[in-house]
């Protein structure tokens, strides 16, 4: 929607990509849509003690049409999805949706008549997070993948071109965008382990293994 | 409004910057959470590196949001995975279905499945979320050895499930691993 | 059916306070179920005879010293019964009793394909302690243990109630398992000859081993084939009945993830009462077959290959060619008798209506003109023998059917009656079967050819039909002797009694009902009478003249006449060439006819030389009716909701196509349409119809009785069967099952095997013209001058091979290099 979208796309103009999706990210505002339980988590993320702010994104907007990613925390009704989809549809482009915990994700364990089994049967959702309720880290996280996808996004109304364009000419990236755990991402000997462990497709088995030797820290290596 | 009153407001905000920080900071620093938070799930294996999976379906029946699929199969003499005749040939749990309530850790009659305390689990789409068995089998550690193999602890499966918490390879007293290449 | 119930002397009793009048001689357990006591049982079962082995349902009795078994137990005026409910007495045998069949148990539910589903899993829960005194070590033994390649034995699990051994001596003859051993060695087991050579161990090889891995209260006996495959809590249960054969089993399919994973015999005490064959059991994964269709094919044009098309393109090709050849010869319509009787339906109207001929039939098999005559006088809309009558009947009598391997449910009700009250069946066959020598058959050694003439000869016969409620049993194969059926109908009618023909197909039946027959329009109305065809046309809402007034051309007609180039083009159903007389005559055939339009589950040889092939769903993925031997309608619902089509509505569509609306397409409207012209009381229709009410029957076949080929020497008349188990397509996929299935053997007489120069397990050697068949010899005591081998075994495909029918003369010979 904005002017960088009309900007022509092209190799000379990555750095002009890369300074708009990192003001993208830096400020995101998010809608609230909180719906259930997941909503409280979602109040502890944005209050003091985990302090979104760090993001660029404390201030929940009440008006769809100053927000652009949607949190969509808790189980949809059947009823409220229309709801759900005009809210989407008044938010300006770009716009994001993270379906946070189970049931937004899927219809979690309402798997009946009620609930809509999955907020992706109304609106694209970008990322989504499991949980019932994810603890705040795991909307940080969650926030935070979703920084890495948009850091990765081409600019302009060709972009999943691009995208494929560029998969082409330099391979698949080992670690996609928004695949790696923050807490490793945000750690340069742990990313580094973490794309070595992708290489090798063990990467789950990895993570087992870091929390086994942390949890020896926490008991103070009995035995 | 005097300039005083102004700087003194001032003063509070920069004195903070000398003091410990009070908010979490995650990611950059993750504060491990308590140590019986309910994480996503491990399968173990016993210390020669046999799945403790025996494909019996309870912790697919125990849970409320039909989350787990497994399907079984026959251990053979030439393809041992696990001790006894059964093991799990497949085995996901679809953590875009699952609540972390724990019902099916507490089904499990061989402790097999068990729960970690990761939780960074969010993905881009529906199909990453479903982990497969490859994902959820706890990694070799020293010692053990890659399935299929023979029984190396006993000669029947008896030999592994009596006494099983002297013998607890990758889950109980699992937090005694000391490290180490897997 | 209209029986008035005989008035039965009843006792009154008391249990638990509660009285009950029960029929003398009940047992006190059933008394318990009247009332809605539930006693827990292990070795009880309502349809074998009590055993008391397990002592389980003890129950306190007043006047008694010790507790009783309540399942040996009968019924007595005056008795007071105190079960677990009300008697600490009972409560605390039935506890002890528990805790001693645990001693042994290896409680290893978890991998126990049983847990879930399990007696005594259910009855440790709601009638044991939680805890045993037993400290020792359990008893161990070697698991699991194959007692053949579809049953699997556990003996740790097994609690002695003796359920299956029972079962195999009782209900199937098959002596095939039993206890062996004494106190705590004692176990279920095989005979297990040497060893070291399994060879000389005989497996549990019966027809019906798997009703014992169904009624095992424990997880001994399980299933190969299901082994780790589900568990029972999360299987989704679907009521269905059985498609292989025309017994009409009821039946219940498990399935989860879209797969059928198992089927259990269901609970119709009018038909199979609970159990079924392992053939109905074992074999369904053919739907599963790599070689499936899912998409129509058609025939390019320029490359002359198969390829995927739409549906739309697909059906546009097929009517326009149909139409074409409709103009230009005619169309000949095989449907195969697989067929629900709906979509037997749906092929008999599209035949009559959209392509203008009588020429269809359903038989894919030797027939005969005879036959046709046949199944128009004495099988359609008749439902006069139903299984309840072979256990009143004076005497059966077998005539081309072998009934264990050709219906299993006939043969299980017939040994139930014998062994009940010793019914006399009578066989006309070449030797005595297995399944005759079960049923303690008096069997008229004859050779093939020549049953006609017995049937209408023997006095002894003709006594045997003249008892009271006794039933003349006809095959399908009967319609290769000459005058076989002719003269069945004859005696029948001359000693009174009951005429029931046996198909063994599962669709046989219904296709007669729905009139795909080239002589007969639904409901058994010839197509030659003009009352018929006009009731007919006004059911259906045709003008008049619009049905075909000729009668058509039988499946061999049709044959003769496409590969004589008289026909425009054939639309066939599930028909495979290999069953019909000529296998190669039925293939040349394909090849010359212009067009032709296939109907199929899989790739079969028929789809291969279609122009057109449109996929139809598996009897699991459609809803559907079949008519059993009894004329018996067994109507199932969908088990599998796939977007596969059925045979009518493919049909309705290219009607459709043809700017006709058939209005068959939906199950629903086919059953109210045929309801209407057939008595077949189908769900969902309020009245059966009105056959035959305006029009005439077919008259009775008078074919005078042939005599048997007379062989020279080196020759011999072949006689022979379908195994239960051999090579059909529907039991292509399943291993454990056909390892079950007899071997091919080649039987001859004495004095035909000295003639030959062979013994036991020497080859012989079948021949015609066009191909010959090496198998083992067996010496049976059967008529000289006959040699029988299985139709369709594994090494024995008889009509492919040998392109003859039964009755044939063959060349017989020592086998040269195959031993």
């Amino acid at each position: 929607m904005g002017i960088e979208e009309k900007v022509p796309t092209g190799v000379l103009l990555t750095t002009v990509e890369k300074l708009v999706n990192w003001s993208r990210k830096a400020s995101f505002w998010p809608a609230t849509f909180g719906l259930a339980c997941c909503a409280i988590e979602m109040m502890a993320t944005g209050a003091a003690r985990y302090d979104l702010a760090r993001f660029g994104m404390e201030v929940f907007r009440a008006s769809p049409r100053q927000a652009d990613l949607m949190i969509v925390a808790g189980r949809v009704s059947q009823k409220m999805a229309p709801v759900l989809r005009q809210i989407y549809d008044q938010m300006p482009e770009p716009r994001w949706v993270l379906s946070m915990g189970v049931c937004a994700s899927s219809g979690g364990m309402f798997n009946n008549y009620a609930i809509v089994q999955g907020v992706d049967h109304i609106v694209p959702v970008d990322m989504y997070l499991p949980g019932c309720p994810p603890r705040p880290e795991m909307l940080i996280d969650a926030i935070l993948r979703l920084h890495d996808k948009v850091m990765a996004e081409p600019l302009g109304d060709r972009r999943r071109r691009m995208i494929e364009a560029r998969v082409e000419r330099d391979g698949p990236p080992i670690v996609a965008p928004g695949a790696m755990p923050s807490s490793y991402r945000f750690d340069k000997a742990k990313r580094a382990e973490w794309t070595k462990a992708v290489a090798q497709g063990r990467e789950e088995q990895l993570r087992i293994q870091k929390w086994m030797e942390e949890r020896a820290n926490l008991s103070g290596g009995a035995k | 409004m005097s300039i005083g009153g102004t700087l003194k407001g001032f003063g509070v905000t920069f004195s903070h910057m000398f003091k410990p920080v009070v908010t979490e900071e995650y990611p950059e620093q993750r504060k491990p959470p308590a140590p019986r938070y309910h994480g996503r799930h491990i399968l173990n294996r016993w210390p020669d590196g046999l799945e403790k999976c025996i494909g019996c379906e309870l912790c697919a029946w125990a849970c409320p949001a039909d989350a787990i699929f497994v399907e079984g199969a026959d251990n053979t003499e030439d393809e041992r995975f696990s001790p006894g005749e059964r093991y799990a040939q497949t085995y996901q749990i679809n953590y875009a279905r699952c609540i972390f309530c724990g019902l099916c850790i507490e089904a499990c009659p061989t402790r097999s499945l068990t729960m970690s305390n990761e939780y960074e689990l969010a993905r881009d789409n529906r199909r990453d979320l479903i982990f497969t068995k490859e994902m959820l089998l706890a990694p070799l550690l020293p010692g053990m050895e890659r399935p299929p193999h023979d029984m190396r602890l006993g000669e029947t499966e008896k030999d592994y499930y009596v006494g099983a918490l002297e013998n607890p390879g990758t889950s109980a007293g699992a937090e005694h691993y000391k490290g180490g290449q897997a | 059916m209209t029986d008035v119930v005989p008035k039965v002397d009843t006792v009154k009793l008391t249990i638990d306070g509660i009285e009950v009048e029960a029929p003398k001689g009940a047992l006190v357990i059933r008394a318990a179920e009247q009332i809605g006591i539930s006693i827990p049982r292990f070795c009880d079962h309502p349809l074998l005879a009590p055993a008391g082995a397990c002592r389980q349902c003890l129950v306190d009795v007043e006047g008694q010293r010790k507790p009783v078994a309540s399942c040996t137990q009968p019924v007595a005026e005056g008795m007071v019964v105190r079960t677990q409910m009300t008697s600490e007495v009972a409560k605390k045998a039935q506890e002890g009793i528990m805790e001693f069949l645990l001693i042994n148990h290896p409680l290893d539910c978890p991998v126990c394909d049983k847990g879930g589903e399990c007696p005594l899993q259910n009855q440790a829960m709601s009638n044991g302690q939680s805890e045993s005194r037993f400290v020792e070590h359990k008893r161990e033994y070697p698991k699991p243990l194959p007692i053949s390649t579809q049953v699997l034995l556990d003996r740790e699990r097994c609690v002695l109630c003796q359920r299956c051994t029972r079962f195999s001596d009782e209900i199937a003859g098959d002596k095939f398992i039993d206890l062996m051993e004494r106190s705590s060695n004692e176990q279920i087991g095989v005979f297990r000859g040497n060893p070291e050579s399994p060879e000389d161990d005989a497996p549990f090889n019966s027809y019906y081993s798997g009703n014992t891995i169904q009624i095992c209260p424990v997880g001994a006996l399980t299933s190969a084939q299901y082994r780790f495959r589900a568990r029972p809590f999360d299987l989704v249960s679907t009521p269905n009945a059985c498609e292989h054969c025309a017994a009409g089993c009821d039946q219940r399919a498990d399935h989860r993830r879209g797969k059928v994973m198992r089927r259990l015999a269901g609970d119709d005490a009018a038909v199979n009462e609970e159990w079924n064959c392992d053939k109905g059991r074992f074999a369904f994964q053919y739907t599963q077959a790599t070689d499936r269709l899912t998409k129509p094919l058609v025939r390019d044009r320029k490359t002359g290959e198969l390829r995927e098309a739409s549906w739309p393109e697909a059906l546009t090709v097929a009517a326009a060619g149909l139409a074409a050849a409709k103009d230009n010869g005619g169309v000949g319509v095989l449907t195969g008798g697989r067929l629900t009787v709906e979509d037997a339906f749906a092929y008999s109207k599209f035949a009559r209506v959209a392509l203008g001929t009588n020429d269809i039939d359903f038989r894919a098999r030797p027939l005969s003109g005879e036959e046709t005559e046949f199944l128009g006088s004495s099988v359609a809309g008749r439902v006069d023998v139903t299984y309840a009558d072979i256990e009143r009947a004076g005497a059966v009598v077998f005539v081309g059917l072998e009934p264990e391997e050709e219906c299993p449910i006939i043969f299980l009700r017939a040994r139930k009656t014998y062994l009940k009250r010793g019914l006399a069946s009578y066989a006309v066959a070449p030797f005595v079967s297995r399944g005759f020598e079960k049923l303690g058959a008096t069997v008229i050694l004859t050779t093939p050819g020549a049953e006609a003439e017995v049937l209408g000869e023997s006095e002894q016969l003709r006594e045997a039909l003249s008892a009271d409620g006794a039933i003349l049993f006809v095959g399908e194969r009967l319609a290769s002797v000459e005058g076989g059926l002719s003269t069945a109908a004859r005696i029948a009618e001359e000693t009174g009694a009951k005429l029931a023909w046996v198909p063994r197909r599962a669709g046989d039946r219904g296709a007669v009902e729905a009139g795909a027959l080239p002589t007969l329009l639904p409901g058994g109305r010839p197509v030659y009478d003009p009352a018929a065809r006009s009731e007919v046309a006004a059911a259906w809402q045709l003008d008049a003249g619009v049905l075909p007034s000729a009668s058509g051309r039988d499946t061999d007609a049709i044959i003769a006449a496409a590969k004589a180039g008289q026909l425009g083009a054939l639309l066939v159903g599930g028909v495979d060439p290999a069953d019909l007389a000529d296998p190669q005559a039925a293939e040349q055939a394909l090849d010359a006819v212009g067009f032709v339009v296939s109907l199929e589950l899989r790739l079969s040889v028929v789809a291969k030389r279609a122009d057109v092939v449109l996929p139809i769903a598996p009897a699991v993925e459609k809803t559907g009716s079949y008519v059993n031997w009894e004329g018996r309608v067994r109507p199932f619902g969908t088990v599998l909701k796939t977007a596969a089509m059925s045979d009518a509505r493919v049909l309705d569509a290219l009607g459709r196509e043809l700017g006709l609306e058939l209005g068959v397409g939906d199950v629903a409207a086919a059953r109210t349409q045929l309801a209407a012209l057939a008595e077949l009381p189908l769900p969902g229709t309020a009245e059966a119809g009105t056959a035959l009410r305006g029009s005439v029957r077919v008259a009775v076949p008078t074919v005078a009785a042939g005599a048997a080929a007379a062989p020279t020497s080196g020759q011999a008349v072949l006689a022979s069967w379908h195994h239960l188990l051999d090579n059909g397509s529907l039991q292509d996929g399943d291993g454990h099952l056909a390892g079950t299935a007899r071997t091919p053997v080649a039987r001859i007489s004495k004095s035909t095997a000295a003639d030959l120069g062979v013994a036991d397990g020497d080859a012989v050697t079948v021949g015609t013209g066009r191909g010959a068949i090496t198998l083992p010899a067996l010496v049976t005591d059967m008529v000289d001058g006959v040699v029988w081998v299985p139709t369709n075994s594994p090494g024995s495909t008889l009509r492919r091979t040998l392109g003859v029918a039964e009755g044939a003369l063959v060349e017989i010979s020592t086998g040269g290099t195959k031993s």
